[in-house]
């Protein structure tokens, strides 16, 4: 119906004014990296064929992901190679994921790490083995090349996310006193990256509301500031100020103080430091490996992945933590960790629109859209000049319960997401459709931990993040909140106390 | 009714825009134009108690003028603008003739409906449908008109409308009309004039912002990289990219031989020159002057830019053919990858870009760009970089200095006068040290031997500022040229 009157309306309005109406590119596209099945797979305790062989380790790492590639790299450079890494998709990365075409390589989901701050002592130690610090410089290749950010509102473009333009005097009042607010917690050094060095109970009480009530209870009603923190926690946690702590929202601006004009990007996300990983312990990671069941074996533990029984020692459990109650023997469920489903796309454009409106930017959001914009992938290019690009286009599924968007990620056809994207990217280019001939779409039911009301000082999250035993866990979403660095210092953390643990052991280590 | 009230809106609001396109100040161009539009449009009502026969038919010759007058009007000011001094007085002229036509229109409409109607439904009548065609009228104008058609075939297209309604007119008044058959002639006349001028629109578009160059247009193309214009005046050539002038040929030799010659005449024995930019081919011919170089690559973005210096006689004659020398390698390409991805080393490198006038181009004056060109030097290599005006761009040119300075480079600026672009700065740099020549090659016209430790040195009013360097993640060069500019406009 709608693209009928839409198409009426153009044939319409170009008769009116006598033009012939230039047709839309035609799109093609599906869904990829599909991982719904497997995970029914498991929810369901589908039948598993019996192990036809058996492989020793002294640690198994499950997923592939930042947390346990993360893991590998601390095993690895500190000299210990007993391990194996099991990742259940055909490519590994998890949320850094990335894709690659003609034109240029492209993120499928995490795009950029701020610049750390002095606190990410193992963030930092990463990039500098990785090349991007060098003598305390960040390299100025890898950072966001200007300009970085814009939003679109009241039909133009603003330089930058936050609002900027058409505040009344009452929105920046309470701009300002949110900005002196973040400055006294971040003063505190409470609200740290990785957020366990500055966890203190005294903040326990902001996680007991709602950062929209927290706003409330500030006497911070303005729409334009209200959009924007909505914004921000959509972008890094999926969820609504409504469905986030406080403590979650006031982490986001109270965390940090970058040294440099960020962030750290490139054109395949922190795909590229996936890609870097990869060159130091590729070797040690075995893809379409699903672990589909963990049981005890004496001291250690037999993992069972397709045809295959690892029998090892210790496990570091990097994949989503809510899996391991379905798959360790004997485990009880777990309540309290919820996630965001999500959906990102990459649209092959074979030129710029004419709407484009300013300079190349890296990352372009809508004021009062529900997604979150698009990111160009090959704005981190030297070349002066590009004609053929990819955006990735952002979605939290924000609105709404988890579960129920979930089932709708799952019911909807292609077409269905693939028009969703186009009319709201026809919000600002309304000639979008002359532009694409490409979209794929990936759909994530659990792609980013929520921190919800409760979760930053949830018991359960808070044990499970301890355990000292010889099954560790290391993915992100022990922090309460799936971002690259806290997933890199848990799994550099998981590794630390597997090596102190076979130090014991087996002797020394290097 | 309804279209009547539309056109007159609508040529209005096209003489607001052009006026506001053109000089500038939207809010005073609006201001007096809806002013004595309004004004004009009172004399009309007040001169139709003049009229007093022949209503339909001097109603029909009203929207017959309104056609040809307003239809015609955008491009009449525009063609004003490019080729005379009177636009204002034009512009305000058509301005009151169309509000006089206008004011005229409705009062004679409903006198000539009043016999039909009761009074008290003609004016309701009337007049809700001239403010219901007002709305659409500033409704379809900025929303599909201006974007669409632009302002001079808006102006044509409703024109046509105005001929329209007069040619109607003359089947709905047919009884009150004496002469019909002329008057529908005149109509279709005026029709196809109009849309001879709709379809022709374009073409007086172009002549009109052709004649924004002041000398005649010798050759126009749009390359996928940008807009090739060269224009003569006399022996004057003159090259513009995308509307900013690289060259006059009355003075180039200034700029080219400042370009080259103090950086190349101080390296012992050059053999190998790259050069990035400089797609016309001038640098080049100065640095053929030296026998000993061997080779010269040359790195340019656009192959129409380079085929036609390669191929044009009247530029051929002005490069000396530079690019037909067996020593000139030309390579078209995006000149950050090519440094990137190239291993040669060179003696002598030349910096040609224009100026950083966006975000893509600004990415050509970076630390990380600096540093990359810089692997590319021999061990007594030297770059030189065209640094924009240290006089009209002052921060401009000392952030370029500086981000040579901050990419690991000694630095050592001069600038030249060249008249066509006035005082013109360059940076020389390089790993070691610099001294200023004391031998040139025969035959330069500007620079000399005992001229050069002149061009080191900068008067009080260009001298250094403190500035920050340019990079990747912070272009502060783009924005201060943007504002340096900004400050010699206003």
């Amino acid at each position: 119906m709608s693209t009928s009157r839409r198409q009426f309306l153009q044939s319409a309005s170009a008769a009116l004014i006598g033009l012939s109406i230039k047709g839309d590119r035609p799109v093609v596209g599906t869904f990829v990296n599909d991982s719904f099945q497997m995970g029914h797979q498991l929810r369901d305790r589908a039948s598993f064929p019996q192990p036809k062989q058996v492989a020793k380790r002294a640690v198994v790492i499950i997923g592939g992901g930042i947390a346990g590639l993360s893991s590998a790299w601390r095993l690895h450079k500190k000299g210990f190679t007993d391990f194996v890494l099991l990742e259940m998709n055909d490519q590994p990365g998890g949320n850094s994921r990335w894709g690659e075409n003609e034109i240029t390589a492209y993120p499928w989901a995490a795009h950029y790490v701020p610049v750390p701050g002095p606190k990410a002592v193992y963030v930092r130690e990463l990039f500098e083995d990785l090349g991007v610090l060098k003598n305390g410089q960040w390299e100025e290749r890898y950072l966001c090349f200007t300009p970085q950010e814009r939003l679109f509102l009241y039909g133009r473009w603003q330089e930058g996310i936050e609002p900027a333009v058409g505040l009344t005097p009452g929105d920046r009042d309470q701009f300002r006193r949110l900005e002196d607010r973040i400055h006294e917690f971040r003063a505190t050094g409470q609200f740290t990256v990785p957020m366990e060095i500055g966890l203190s109970d005294t903040t326990e009480d902001l996680d007991q509301l709602s950062f929209a009530d927290w706003l409330r209870a500030q006497r911070m009603d303005s729409r334009i500031l209200n959009w924007y923190m909505n914004y921000c926690c959509r972008d890094d946690y999926g969820a609504t100020t409504n469905n986030t702590s406080a403590w979650a929202g006031i982490q986001y601006f109270a965390s940090r103080e970058p040294e440099e004009k960020g962030p750290l990007t490139w054109p395949e996300g922190n795909g590229w430091i996936v890609r870097r990983l990869l060159e130091r312990v590729g070797s040690f990671v075995e893809t379409n490996r699903m672990v589909h069941k963990i049981s005890r074996r004496g001291k250690g533990f037999s993992v069972l992945a397709g045809d295959t029984e690892y029998q090892t020692e210790f496990i570091i459990f990097a994949a989503p933590t809510f899996l391991a109650s379905y798959l360790v023997e004997g485990m009880a469920p777990l309540h309290d960790f919820e996630y965001s489903p999500w959906l990102t796309a990459n649209l092959t454009l074979e030129h710029y629109p004419d709407s484009y409106g300013t300079d190349p930017t890296w990352d372009s959001v809508f004021m009062e859209s529900p997604t979150l914009g698009y990111v160009d992938a090959t704005h981190q290019s030297v070349r002066s000049h590009v004609e053929r690009t990819v955006w990735t286009f952002y979605w939290a599924l924000a609105d709404g319960l988890p579960s129920e968007n979930r089932q709708l990620l799952l019911n909807k056809d292609w077409n269905y997401w693939k028009e969703a994207i186009l009319h709201d990217l026809e919000r600002v280019h309304h000639d979008i459709r002359k532009c694409v001939s490409r979209i794929d779409i990936m759909r994530m039911g659990h792609a980013m931990a929520r921190p919800k009301v409760g979760a930053i000082f949830s018991a359960e999250r808070r044990n499970l993040a301890k355990a000292h035993g010889r099954i560790l866990f290391a993915n992100s979403d022990l922090s309460g909140f799936s971002i690259f660095e806290e997933a890199q210092y848990r799994g550099v953390n998981a590794a630390d106390r597997v090596l102190s643990q076979v130090a014991g052991a087996h002797g020394p280590t290097h | 009714m309804l279209l009547i009230a539309a056109c007159g809106l609508i040529y209005e609001l096209i003489a607001g825009t052009l006026a506001s396109y053109l000089l500038g100040d939207s809010v005073l161009q609006f201001s007096t134009i809806i002013g004595c539009y309004l004004f004009a449009m009172g004399i009309g009502s007040a001169l139709s108690r003049y009229i007093d026969r022949g209503l339909a038919y001097r109603f029909v010759w009203i929207e017959l003028l309104l056609g040809v007058i307003g239809g015609f009007s955008s491009a009449l000011l525009f063609l004003a603008f490019a080729y005379t001094q009177g636009f204002q007085l034009l512009m305000y002229a058509l301005v009151i003739v169309v509000g006089v036509l206008v004011g005229l229109e409705i009062p004679l409409l409903m006198r000539i409906i009043r016999d039909r109607y009761h009074f008290r439904d003609v004016v309701a009548h009337v007049l809700t449908f001239d403010y219901l065609g007002a709305l659409g009228a500033s409704l379809l104008f900025p929303i599909l008109l201006v974007p669409y058609l632009g302002l001079v075939r808006s102006a044509m297209l409703f024109g046509i409308i105005n001929v329209l309604v007069a040619l109607w007119s003359t089947f709905l008044f047919a009884k009150q009309l004496a002469s019909v058959q002329a008057l529908r002639i005149m109509c279709v006349v005026v029709l196809c004039g109009l849309g001879i001028g709709l379809a022709q629109a374009k073409r007086i578009t172009i002549a009109a912002e052709d004649n924004i160059y002041a000398d005649e247009i010798i050759f126009a193309r749009d390359t996928r990289y940008q807009h090739i214009v060269l224009t003569r005046f006399k022996d004057d050539i003159r090259l513009f990219l995308s509307s900013h002038l690289q060259f006059s040929s009355r003075d180039e030799y200034r700029y080219h031989e400042a370009l080259v010659h103090p950086g190349l005449s101080a390296i012992p024995a050059p053999r190998r020159v790259l050069v990035l930019g400089g797609g016309d081919g001038l640098a080049v011919r100065e640095i053929l002057k030296y026998p000993q170089i061997e080779s010269i690559t040359l790195v340019d973005l656009d192959p129409e830019m380079t085929r036609l210096f390669s191929t044009h006689p009247m530029l051929t004659a002005l490069n000396q053919k530079s690019f037909s020398s067996p020593k000139v390698h030309i390579t078209n390409a995006d000149a950050f990858p090519w440094v990137d991805s190239n291993a040669d080393s060179f003696d002598f490198i030349v910096i040609d870009f224009p100026d950083p006038t966006n975000y893509s181009l600004g990415k050509l004056y970076t630390t990380a760009f600096y540093k990359a060109a810089a692997r590319h030097l021999s061990a007594q290599g030297l770059m030189v970089v065209q640094s924009t005006s240290p006089m009209f761009a002052r921060d401009s040119y000392w952030c370029i200095a500086e981000t040579l300075k901050q990419a690991g480079l000694k630095t050592y600026p001069y600038h030249v006068y060249v008249p066509s672009f006035g005082e013109w700065g360059f940076v020389i740099a390089s790993f070691r040290d610099y001294q200023i020549p004391t031998s040139l090659p025969r035959g330069l016209r500007f620079v000399s031997v005992d001229g050069l430790p002149a061009l080191f040195q900068f008067p009080p009013d260009m001298s250094p500022l403190p500035m920050p360097s340019n990079r990747l993640n912070d272009q502060v060069l783009v924005r201060a040229y943007d504002q340096d500019w900004k400050d010699i406009s206003h």
